[in-house]
């Protein structure tokens, strides 16, 4: 059997159609990038379970040791309370620059979305200063188990957010070169979802490190 | 109602790039088509393959005396640290990947994977790192740990080389390569289907690369979480898996472990989905059990991740944990007898025509019941503490990943050969490769079982006369070199069958999933117009409209026309898209991964001042590789082009 | 008809012999019984461990036998043959494929339970036991004997751990550098030696003899060099070596091996100059280094290197004048150079080092070495 070289029916009667409007929306009916974003934030989340759990197991071995360091006398709770509060506002930004967006107000937006940048860059800043602080007070990363799996843990969201920020600063670059491009708005998106989760993850890291 | 692709060369021809196009080697340097960026992986997969049998080859002869001195120990310990990080990482794991991106968007009907530069990226990486852990050998000496690498020896106090640190850039560098890969699979199936291949009429390669997708999104960052860990204590004096200062050795085996036996599923799942349609299409009738093949397969993966302590039973981890374990893995048989026994039920009562892939099919088949049979001894605690650490592993998974992977490997690639290269491979060589293979495979690995029972460790680069191995270590290194023929012969067959092969038709094997219905090699464009699925085999619907469709034993057929029409009614009218819209060549992710290479190199010698350049070159090159990408994207975007 | 409850004991411990033993048969058929084999045990652990190899033998060649050779007939039976056309195009029946979803189940319960019964008798560790203390170094194992030394010390070994017959050992493993693997395959299954981590494991030896042991996990350039022996005495006979074990040694007087000098080599040895005593310790005397192996007795050693040749004054003496080339990568290898040597030691120095080394005996009556 030879391979097929007609079709049976009769194409040429099949109507003329266009281009469906949204050309990423495949067979799942979401936009494919939209799915590619989750599936990594999937694959990150996974990352970061590892991490966390690797300093979980270790507290009771950090305390156990001749040379422990307390985690409740050295990361102080008030300071993170307030790079928490910014990162947390941070995401609240980041819906209303897509709001803005949304609405198609770019100024608004442009203001949302820099805002958010900004507070990204607060934290930063403020881990910065806690790091430095942890180490003046004689926390490193090889003086005991709690400073190899903290700053290990906190330095990899910290790089985490970078990377967010990076990203959202390169969609705004994007958006003011092409402010005509369909694709903005997704563009917009895509980076906040992972903004969200860079933030999420830091509930988790706050909430398990320094509250509990 | 159109239904299938028309003859190429009728209406639809793909629109003129808007950007320049590159000719010659350019175009494969600049390729975002999944066609060009499988043949990349499995071209590199396979001389990669050649490397890692020539360092298993070494090994064999100085194995193959008692008390040999052809290797000194630290030069057997390189080879078979590389021989297996490449046969896993750079061999099973990137064929899979390049015939799943040549073969996986014709078989859903789709022109291309849902993020072509990404695509494209993940081949560089995945090549960059590959020949980033090669360099090595250059720079003082291969990783000599194991593929395994477990602390405390990868620790600098034990392994000063930088062997090991181009171990865990080289594979950052491949990971990164297989989670992006990984993603845009899950995209593709998911998102990018035609009209009418629903999820449960997918071909079942189609689903186990799916499952194979999730596996490596999941599995690999614990990897790469332990690599990033390791990179710290050897580093930065952090002590992750230091004991010396309370740092834990068990937590990078358990690390390596979640994700390594999630990796075997990887390497497998891929070739059982091959040797799922190669069976099926020479045996001329459905897969038997389609639901129970697949399903089967998503609950291998998923039992994939709750088994990985099976690796670690004499470490110590109690009698309780280790009877969790071994009802896991005991579980796992039943998804693969399952699988063994539908693919023996498609071939009953069917037409079965022994051509190469199918000599492999079968193959598969029959070796991996061998390695199945010697894994439920494995899954035994009690027994698994004589067996594990001994040849006796060696044997039972060189019969899952040779008999199993590669034999599958093989049988994809005699399968497809002619859709590839547009020409026929030549049969008897095939053949006489075949058995070749078959005959040494068995020569090499089944005396293994003897030696591992007879009290042989693992990884020992020389042994003491006398103990009852002398024998068969000879059997298997005169196995092994006979194997090498068999590949030898293989290499032969590919070069010369490219060259004056027998020009291939669309679809030589009569075959039922949609990369038959297109032209041998496909256009770039795959399908003129995309096709619309009416059953789980759309091809032959078309070329057997009067045969009875596929049904189950004991009821009535109806026509595979007449179950198309019901069909037809069902789904309402399908439009097939014939609007071709490619993305243009670009070196923008050749440049990022070449990029981030760079900064790999920095990363290995982070103590020098080098590193420090060498990271900022690396980035800016990322940079301006990135903005060119956004340039790429926005230049290319479906939504700015005229209908 | 119901089995008498005794027949039925009877009948399980006849096919289980019965399986035992043709499984043994088939086993030295094709050179299975080798010094080292895990088959032929000689401890209740690697016995019981056997006895599950057994039947999970049997059912896997069955099914080996069955599922093959469906699959080969089916290949042959249904081969394209000139006038074979399209076959029915049937895609399965749930009933059959129930059916064979529920074989491989069954087959994993009782494998299962076999293995679970196995595992809680292996896991045992019995209250009246010895305890001995191995530790994986790179690349040779060290033995101690917690309370069986002069005064109620640690006695201190390496290469060779005595045990008695018919009673219970508890080894407690540890590592001390990288991770190693104790195995005795006639004796017992696998435990690692992991620094930071203790384990446990135990087995009581059920005959006499000299067992082949080795490293099975990967642990470095000389991983395969690293290998160990069991001697297991009768009960009097350990008791015997016990006794003397305990009690330093004395240098022999008079000419010794190699024409060497016992009390020469014995000052040489204690020498700081000469190094040997940095890393190396004999009970009763002033080497008392506790880096390399402890070499009380070292006379009594079966084999030198770590277990990987026979100890003869001729092959200690080799090792004396270049250890790094016999044993690749160990550490006394990089401090002992050729060099060294030269400029250090003279050949009689070597001898007499030699002399003394090997006039450090115990006597006990050894059994025949395995195979």
């Amino acid at each position: 059997m030879s391979a097929p070289t007609t079709t049976h029916g009769d194409e040429s009667h099949a109507p003329a159609h266009v281009a469906p409007a949204h050309p990423s929306v495949g067979s799942l009916g979401v936009d494919s990038r939209k799915l590619g974003v989750w599936a990594f934030i999937g694959s990150e989340t996974l990352f970061f379970a590892a991490l966390i759990v690797i300093y979980l197991i270790n507290v009771p071995v950090n305390m156990a040791r001749a040379d422990a360091q307390d985690p409740k006398e050295l990361l102080g709770i008030a300071f993170t309370s307030i790079l928490a509060a910014i990162l947390l506002a941070s995401s609240l930004t980041m819906v209303l620059a897509l709001a803005a967006s949304k609405r198609k107000d770019m100024r608004q937006f442009t203001i949302w979305h820099l805002a958010t940048i900004g507070l990204g860059l607060c934290f930063l800043g403020g881990q910065v200063y806690e790091f430095t602080h942890l180490y003046e007070e004689g926390l490193t990363l090889s003086s005991s188990m709690l400073g190899t799996t903290f700053f290990v843990l906190t330095g990899f969201h910290g790089t985490h957010v970078a990377i967010g920020a990076t990203w959202l600063f390169a969609t705004w670059l994007k958006v003011r070169k092409y402010p005509d491009s369909p694709e903005n708005l997704m563009d917009i998106e895509l980076a906040g979802l992972y903004w969200h989760f860079v933030d999420l993850v830091w509930v988790a890291i706050f909430t398990l490190i320094y509250l509990i | 109602m159109a239904v299938i692709e028309r003859p190429h060369g009728g209406v639809a021809t793909p629109q003129a790039p808007v950007s320049k196009e590159y000719m010659g080697w350019e175009s494969w340097l600049t390729t975002v088509d999944h066609k060009k960026i499988g043949i990349i992986y499995m071209v590199a997969a396979f001389i990669f393959f050649l490397i890692g049998g020539i360092e298993a080859l070494l090994m064999r002869m100085q194995l193959g005396t008692p008390n040999n001195t052809f290797l000194s120990p630290d030069v057997y310990n390189q080879m078979m640290t590389m021989h297996g990080t490449t046969m896993v990482f750079l061999v099973v794991m990137p064929f899979n990947v390049g015939l799943a991106n040549y073969i996986v968007p014709l078989m859903i009907g789709a022109r291309d994977m849902a993020f072509p530069r990404l695509n494209a990226l993940s081949v560089w990486l995945f090549l960059f790192g590959g020949l980033m852990l090669y360099f090595s050998f250059m720079a003082g000496g291969a990783p000599a740990m194991g593929w395994f690498a477990y602390a405390p020896l990868t620790m600098k106090q034990f392994s000063p080389t930088f062997g090991v640190d181009y171990w865990i850039i080289g594979l950052l560098l491949t990971g990164v390569a297989s989670i992006a890969g990984a993603l845009n699979f899950v995209v593709t199936i998911l998102n990018m289907r035609a009209p009418g291949m629903s999820i449960n009429r997918m071909p079942l390669f189609v689903w186990m690369t799916l499952i194979t997708a999730f596996l490596l999104v999941f599995a690999f960052p614990s990897l790469t979480a332990g690599q990033i860990a390791l990179f710290f204590d050897r580093h930065f004096e952090t002590r992750f898996f230091n004991p010396a200062q309370g740092g834990d050795a068990i937590l990078w085996m358990h690390l390596f472990w979640f994700f390594g036996h999630p990796e075997v599923y990887i390497l497998i799942l891929p070739t059982m989905g091959i040797i799922s349609e190669v069976l099926s299409t020479f045996s001329r009738k459905p897969i038997f059990g389609y639901a129970f093949v697949a399903y089967s397969g998503v609950s291998i993966g998923f039992l994939g991740f709750l088994v990985w302590s099976h690796h670690m039973f004499a470490v110590g981890l109690g009698p309780l944990a280790n009877a969790f374990f071994a009802a896991a893995s005991m579980l796992i048989a039943i998804p693969t007898g399952v699988k063994i026994f539908n693919w023996i039920a498609t071939m009953y009562l069917g037409t079965i025509d022994l051509k190469t892939p199918m000599y492999y099919g079968i193959a598969f088949v029959a070796m991996f019941i061998i390695g199945g049979i010697s894994g439920i001894t494995l899954a035994s605690p009690p027994v698994n503490l004589q067996q594990t650490d001994s040849y006796y592993v060696v044997a039972h998974f060189h019969y899952v990943l040779f008999g199993g992977a590669i034999f599958g490997i093989f049988a994809g690639l005699y399968y497809w050969f002619p859709k590839f290269t547009g020409r026929m491979y030549n049969e008897l060589l095939g053949k006489i490769q075949f058995w070749l293979t078959f005959i040494s495979f068995n020569v090499t690995f089944f005396p293994m079982h003897i030696t591992g029972t007879n009290g042989m460790p693992r990884r020992i680069y020389t042994y003491e006369a006398g103990m009852g191995w002398d024998l068969y270590n000879l059997i298997s290194t005169i196995g092994s070199f006979a194997m090498a023929v068999g590949v030898l012969v293989l290499v032969w067959n590919a070069i010369t069958s490219v060259r004056n092969g027998a020009i291939a038709p669309n679809d030589p094997w009569d075959g039922a999933s949609l990369e038959w219905a297109v032209p041998s090699p496909p256009p770039a464009h795959n399908f003129d117009k995309t096709p619309i699925v009416y059953s789980r085999r759309p091809l032959w619907d078309i070329k057997y409209p009067d045969l009875d469709a596929a049904h189950e034993i004991g009821t009535r057929a109806i026509s595979r026309r007449e179950r198309m029409e019901q069909e037809m009614a069902k789904m309402g009218e399908q439009l097939g898209e014939d609007h071709i819209h490619l993305p243009s060549q670009t070196y923008n992710p050749l440049i990022v991964a070449f990029g981030l290479l760079v900064a790999g190199f920095g990363a290995i010698y982070i103590a020098t001042p080098f590193a420090f350049i060498a990271s900022l070159i690396g980035l800016f090159i990322m940079g301006v590789g990135i903005v060119g990408w956004v340039r790429d994207s926005h230049k290319d975007s479906p939504y700015l082009v005229s209908h | 008809m119901r089995i008498p409850r005794h027949l039925a004991k009877l009948l399980k411990a006849g096919l289980l012999a019965a399986a035992m033993l043709s499984l043994a048969a088939c086993a030295s058929a094709v050179g299975l019984d080798g010094p080292a084999s895990t088959l032929n045990s000689a401890g209740d652990q690697a016995r019981r461990i056997e006895e599950l190899m057994a039947p999970i033998f049997w059912m896997g060649l069955v099914v080996f036998i069955i599922v093959e050779g469906f699959l080969v007939y089916t290949v042959i039976r249904f081969r394209k043959r000139a006038n074979s056309g399209i076959p029915a195009q049937v895609h399965g029946n749930t009933r059959i494929e129930i059916a064979w979803t529920i074989a491989p189940a069954l087959i994993a319960v009782v494998v299962s339970v076999l293995t679970f019964r196995v595992q809680a008798a292996n896991a045992v560790l019995p209250a009246d036991s010895l305890y001995i203390t191995a530790v994986g170094h790179q690349w040779w194992f060290e033995f101690q004997y917690p309370e069986q030394g002069a005064d109620g010390q640690p006695l201190l070994t390496a290469s060779d751990m005595y045990i008695p017959v018919g009673k219970s050992v508890i080894i407690t493993l540890k590592g001390a550098d990288v991770v190693h693997n104790f195995w005795v395959p006639k004796l017992a299954g696998k435990t690692y030696m992991i620094p930071g981590k203790v384990n446990y494991m135990s087995f009581t030896a059920e005959q006499p003899g000299v067992y082949l042991a080795a490293c099975s996990e990967f642990c470095g350039e000389a991983h395969a060099l690293m290998r160990f022996r069991v001697i297991a005495l009768p009960a009097d006979e350990f008791a015997k070596w016990l006794s003397q074990a305990k009690v330093p040694p004395v240098a022999a007087a008079g000419a010794g091996v190699l024409n060497g000098d016992p009390t020469r080599g014995q000052a040489l040895f204690a020498d700081p100059k000469k190094q040997c005593a940095s890393c190396h310790a004999v009970d009763g005397t002033a080497a008392k280094g506790i880096v390399g192996p402890n070499l009380t007795y070292f006379g009594s050693r079966l084999t030198l290197a770590g277990g990987i040749l026979p100890n003869t004054p001729e092959n200690l003496s080799r090792w004396l004048h270049n250890p790094g080339a016999m044993k690749p990568g160990n550490l006394m290898g990089k401090v002992i150079t050729p060099t060294w040597v030269q400029g250090n030691l003279t050949e009689q120095d070597i001898a007499d080092i030699v002399a003394y080394l090997e006039s450090m005996k115990i006597s006990v009556d050894l059994p025949v070495a395995s195979k």
